[in-house]
């Protein structure tokens, strides 16, 4: 087995070819920052063991919809079978952007890579948002 | 003559974006050697960042048994981060690194002082194991 760092290395898991469990994400995700110019909300949906991921961001004249990406699912290691993290890519066009999302404590952190590809000569930027799941139980 | 900027949310409008404010941004306290700060980890041990042109080299050292494993030097992509470390126009790193048996996506960031590298590992070689994520923090060592 190969390795790049200690971590890696673990005994040949009994779950090889099982699924993930990826009941954390699906739901309504809701900025933490009321004030925020970037990400509003995020939605998850599952469809047939898939989720899917539609991103609202905040407009000048109101909530600019994304559309839907799909997810990638990481676990906390290697050996769990827990899922705890996504990556997604959504292409614009004239820009991409790069989310990597983990879920520490209930709270989903939401690293978002922003690269413009026109011709405006905006430098690419980095921005890390809080989201709070909407679970209705308090 | 005014631009009309295309955008998907508002602060892609932000002025500090536009390339008369690029020389603004600086990534000076990234550079240099970091060590985990956690001495136990099976993770990585070490990190060095240097400049090149306008760009950044990171070469990281992950723990290995025994030594350390030397992973490829990565180019990394250098993006504005405008609104950690108290608003100052500092950068945050984005790097992909690929082993012929894993891929990683990883990004790295300073917050107050502290180097945060975070991982997501994608395993290619259909050993069954899990891609995960990690989260490391770092202190400067020179």
């Amino acid at each position: 087995m190969q390795f790049a760092q200690l971590c890696d290395q673990i005994q040949p898991p009994s779950f090889a070819g099982d699924l993930l469990d990826i009941r954390a994400f699906p739901g309504n995700w809701i900025n933490s920052n009321p004030d925020t110019n970037g990400i509003a909300r995020l939605s998850v949906t599952e469809d047939q063991g898939k989720l899917l991921l539609q991103v609202l961001a905040i407009g000048p004249d109101g909530l600019v919809d994304w559309g839907m990406a799909p997810l990638s699912i990481f676990a906390a290691g290697p050996a769990s079978q827990t899922g705890a993290g996504f990556t997604c890519v959504f292409d614009f066009g004239f820009a991409e952007t790069r989310l990597q999302g983990m879920i520490m404590k209930g709270l989903l952190v939401l690293a978002q890579f922003h690269r413009f590809k026109d011709e405006s000569g905006r430098t690419g930027y980095f921005v890390r948002e809080y989201f709070a799941l909407e679970h209705g139980k308090f | 003559m005014t631009t009309t900027l295309t955008f998907k949310q508002s602060s892609d409008l932000n002025p500090a974006l536009e390339s008369s404010a690029k020389g603004e941004l600086t990534g000076a306290k990234l550079l240099g050697r970091w060590l985990n700060t956690n001495r136990e980890t099976r993770g990585i041990a070490e990190c060095v960042i240097t400049a090149e042109g306008e760009g950044f080299k990171v070469q990281i050292l992950g723990v290995g048994d025994p030594g350390l494993i030397e992973w490829p030097v990565i180019q990394a992509t250098t993006m504005a981060n405008l609104e950690e470390e108290a608003g100052q126009r500092t950068v945050a790193l984005a790097a992909d690194v690929d082993f012929d048996f894993m891929r990683i996506e990883t990004h790295i960031r300073i917050n107050k002082g502290v180097l945060v590298i975070v991982l997501f590992c994608t395993f290619t070689d259909g050993s069954g194991r899990s891609n995960y994520l990690n989260r490391e923090f770092f202190s400067r060592r020179d």
